[in-house]
């Protein structure tokens, strides 16, 4: 168990570093000049401040010496001050961060109790009219943009209906993101599950504990939904990297004020700064979820807690 | 000889075309797909007008009359627009997917063919690039180029390699240990010959169908990515962005805004099912 998980923080901690490389060298892969080109929208800065942002980046030094200053600055917890603003980089991703993350979670939540229940139904029901039906509705989900989704839900139950706030950042408001999120990603689970299911139902303890005599929904309870689910805890961990990234379209929509909308604003405003943290934090956020994730798996899964 | 005969046996999988036609996942989605790439050839003779021109008809005429979808903000026609979107929606797919395609298998085929360090390197990189996901990737990317449609598809492209590699990867090795591959090794052939024309032709059925339903999830994130303002700009009538565009008048004219969804999520389905179809004619043990 501690090999597996080992390995999975290892490469975690590979992403990670990988990233502040990326992050650094983002800067000098931008076509012109990144300093010209974040002050272009703003009128009247003189070509010695200009020269003064050049410096407080360290872009007037070797590359290698400007990531070395960046990963100084990074263990100080400075991530760099917004070039709109001057606020510090890393209080504005902080303010931020909880709300994205309570966006992603409240859809996970959405997404697992609709998905994984639909998923084992048509299991359950395999080739029956209602395991076509159910899946016929999840590809349906899993082709629908959602983006529209959310404008629709945004249509019917804000505009038309006047139930939900339009935007804003209060509980009601987190209805609307959360299941424009939650929805999109329960048919995913759903099909996971189902595809899960039929194989354990299909495997030898299976038909063996069915050979004991056991009821059915003591076979499906203990034997099959225990064994069957393991596939979908290891799915979490994409699904949430899924999750952030749609949060970014989402937030966007419902003017959810999370990092993604803050991503968004830095990328038209070329604020450099602020793309960099943006992107360091999303991949923190994920390999720490992924990592999490694979924890509680290897909890789970007696084959792995014991090796 | 024995290799060619096991070979034709995978890749021409008989009774192909007849499962696929009994898999009705399959046939609608062929359908659909073949009914855009309609659309997308013949937009210039379908549309009844010119997709970019203002004041074509009034402003927010609704659906059905003169105009068959109705007029945007600008007296638009819709039904031109979306017709030429098509055009915008597949090219958008096949370049991405090209892309993605392309790298991830080279890169997929030569780390499971050369084994050893090139292998370390090239997959530990792919898992790495796996857990930065596709988001942010082509997020990056659309940071660093600018927002433009061409840089939207690079974008959703480079995003795309690495879950290609490892697909590629993993189906290249599952052939690099079957006896006939080591036969051929043992009988001498070069890397070329290998690669070419053993490793190849039997990983493309697999690829064939994480690129069909490839085609889906980079219309979805490029029209994403559009949608956001971070893709296609004015005039383009790229979906995407004709469905951002919708948001100001949602209440005056909400076909603005279902219309395009709508575009957007059928071809999404249609590649979808046919990637479901091809899935369980080319591999009848996934019937699932």
């Amino acid at each position: 168990m501690w090999r597996f998980l080992g390995t999975r923080i290892a490469t975690g901690a590979l992403t990670i570093w990988v990233t502040t490389v990326l992050v650094t060298l983002l800067i000098h892969a931008v076509p012109g000049d990144p300093v010209q080109i974040m002050y272009a929208q703003s009128q009247g800065t003189t070509p010695e401040q200009i020269e003064e942002v050049r410096r407080s980046l360290g872009l007037d030094r070797s590359i290698p010496v400007q990531y070395l200053m960046f990963m100084e600055r990074l263990f100080q917890g400075d991530l760099g001050n917004t070039i709109r603003g001057g606020q510090p980089v890393l209080d504005v991703i902080l303010e931020r961060l909880p709300n994205t993350l309570v966006l992603a979670c409240a859809a996970m939540l959405i997404a697992i109790v609709i998905g994984v229940p639909i998923g084992f139904l048509a299991a359950y029901r395999e080739g029956s009219l209602i395991d076509t039906g159910l899946m016929i509705l999840a590809i349906g989900g899993i082709s629908m943009p959602h983006f529209w989704l959310g404008l629709m839900l945004l249509f019917l139950f804000a505009l038309e209906l006047g139930w939900l706030p339009v935007s804003g950042n209060g509980p009601l408001n987190l209805i609307l993101p959360a299941m424009t999120l939650g929805l999109s990603n329960a048919a995913i689970f759903a099909r996971l599950t189902r595809s899960s299911m039929i194989d354990v139902m299909q495997q030898d303890f299976v038909q063996t504990a069915y050979a004991k005599g056991l009821p059915k929904s003591l076979v499906l309870r203990r034997h099959v939904l225990r064994a069957g689910l393991l596939p979908v805890v290891t799915m979490m961990g994409l699904q949430f990297a899924f999750m952030m990234g749609g949060a970014i379209v989402v937030e966007n929509i419902f003017s959810w004020n999370g990092v993604g909308r803050m991503a968004v604003e830095a990328i038209f405003q070329r604020d450099y700064p602020v793309i960099q943290g943006f992107i360091l934090t999303f991949s923190i956020v994920v390999v720490v979820v992924a990592i999490s994730i694979d924890a509680l798996y290897a909890v789970l899964d007696p084959r792995i807690r014991r090796s | 000889m024995t290799m060619a005969t096991d070979m034709r046996s995978r890749s021409a999988s008989p009774g192909f075309w007849r499962r696929m036609l009994r898999s009705p996942n399959g046939v609608v989605g062929l359908a659909i797909v073949l009914t855009l790439i309609f659309c997308a050839a013949f937009a210039d003779v379908l549309a009844p007008y010119d997709p970019s021109k203002m004041g074509t008809g009034g402003r927010f005429l609704p659906p059905g009359g003169e105009f068959l979808l109705g007029t945007d903000e600008f007296g638009r026609d819709m039904f031109s627009r979306i017709l030429h979107g098509s055009r915008i929606t597949l090219l958008v797919g096949a370049v991405a997917v090209g892309i993605s395609l392309t790298v991830g298998m080279l890169v997929g085929m030569v780390a499971a063919f050369r084994r050893g360090w090139i292998e370390a390197v090239l997959m530990r990189g792919t898992d790495v690039l796996f857990s930065f996901t596709e988001t942010l990737i082509a997020l990056s990317f659309v940071a660093v180029l600018g927002p433009s449609l061409q840089n939207a598809v690079i974008a959703v492209g480079v995003a795309g390699i690495p879950f290609y590699a490892r697909t590629c990867y993993s189906a290249a090795l599952v052939e690099t240990s079957k006896p006939y591959f080591e036969a051929s090794v043992a009988a001498g052939a070069g890397p070329a010959r290998l690669v070419f024309v053993h490793l190849l032709p039997n990983v493309l059925p697999t690829m064939i169908v994480v690129a069909t339903l490839g085609v889906s999830t980079a219309i979805l994130a490029a029209a994403g990515l559009s949608f956001l303002g971070l893709g296609a700009q004015p005039p383009t009538s790229e979906w995407g962005y004709m469905l951002a565009g919708s948001r100001d008048y949602i209440n005056r004219a909400p076909w603005l805004m279902t219309i395009p969804g709508l575009a957007i999520a059928i071809t999404v389905l249609g590649f979808n099912l046919l990637g479901d179809g091809l899935r369980t004619s080319i591999d009848p043990v996934e019937r699932r």
